[in-house]
């Protein structure tokens, strides 16, 4: 009888450890920043904010590379998903607030160095705010 | 801080040596601040599934964005592939759940640390360029892809509607 206990209770711990990731809590928190092209941004391959870096920033997200947004707590959240859509690879509501303004709610995760947000809410969207095309130009390029 | 220009330059440059060597399984610095040269081998996993527990089949099938599992632990978030302005989900995709082999640069930024992968194989397997993104961009739009981010319909629709600047009627002066 013991054995037999035994026996199940391995076979389900077999199951749970080859299942899908075991999650952990998240925490909710509110964030208010830029969206921005990832690498551009933290690489400091060119100056990657506002108007300057809009195309860029476009052509960063259409090509599949993570979209953040910069907090004004000058962290960089990794956005996973924005409100109902999972996709966060050229997803296209992403695509389309570049450079915006907003302010989020979401679920905050930090694994190896790496803030991660899953947005519930955009809560407000400001659209391009951040007019610096005059100092800056057009990133990369000049056109 | 480095220009795309001396990026673009120094990955030319590396290509060249690479298709005269035929060692197409060396990673090119790019001149990043923090960049190091890594060969290693990982999991390929979809990062919301391996945060959150939810978990699509196949990874999300390339619409979600992708992670190196190492044996440690440790979760790498994968940013860019070696096409210009592109990520490296559509190189890394085929190998959801299992093991590759990637050639890259691990750099170690101010925010985060990234993977810019540039070459991937299967353990043991034979080594390919990741720039599946253009592959497939070429493939879809039916033109080659050496400006793809210029003549994508998605960019071009985009850039119409808001402009460059992303703000509708703010344009460029004229020169």
């Amino acid at each position: 009888m013991i054995k037999s206990i035994l026996g199940a209770f391995a076979a389900v711990m077999i199951a749970l450890s080859s299942a899908s990731p075991v999650a952990a809590a998240p925490q909710r928190i509110s964030v208010t920043g830029e969206i921005i092209d990832t690498w551009c941004y933290v690489t400091e391959i060119m100056y990657a904010l506002g108007t300057a870096h809009h195309q860029c920033a476009v052509w960063c997200a259409v090509g599949g590379i993570p979209v953040s947004i910069l907090g004004e707590d000058g962290n960089v959240y990794v956005v996973l998903r924005l409100e109902e859509e999972d996709t966060n690879v050229a997803n296209p509501t992403v695509i389309q607030i570049q450079t915006h303004q907003v302010t989020v709610d979401g679920d905050f995760y930090e694994r190896d160095g790496v803030k991660y947000l899953f947005v519930t809410q955009v809560k407000d969207d400001q659209g391009v705010v951040n007019l610096n095309h005059e100092d800056y130009g057009i990133q990369p390029f000049g056109e | 801080m480095k220009t795309l220009q001396s990026v673009t330059l120094s990955l030319a440059f590396s290509s060249a040596l690479l298709l005269i060597s035929g060692a197409a399984n060396a990673a090119n610095e790019w001149g990043i601040e923090g960049e190091e040269k890594a060969r290693f081998q990982a999991k390929v996993v979809d990062i919301a599934c391996e945060l959150t527990g939810n978990c699509p089949d196949n990874c999300g099938d390339g619409k979600r964005q992708l992670g190196l599992l190492r044996d440690d632990g440790t979760l790498l978030l994968v940013m860019k592939n070696f096409d210009t302005f592109a990520g490296g989900v559509n190189d890394l995709i085929g190998f959801c759940g299992k093991q590759v082999e990637v050639d890259g640069l691990l750099i170690t930024t101010l925010h985060m640390p990234v993977f810019a992968v540039q070459f991937k194989r299967a353990p043991e397997g034979k080594w390919s360029r990741a720039n599946q993104f253009s592959k497939d961009w070429s493939a879809a739009n039916g033109q080659k892809a050496a400006q793809w981010f210029r003549n994508d319909p998605t960019v071009i629709e985009t850039i119409k509607a808001k402009g460059v600047f992303g703000v509708p009627g703010l344009e460029p002066e004229a020169e």
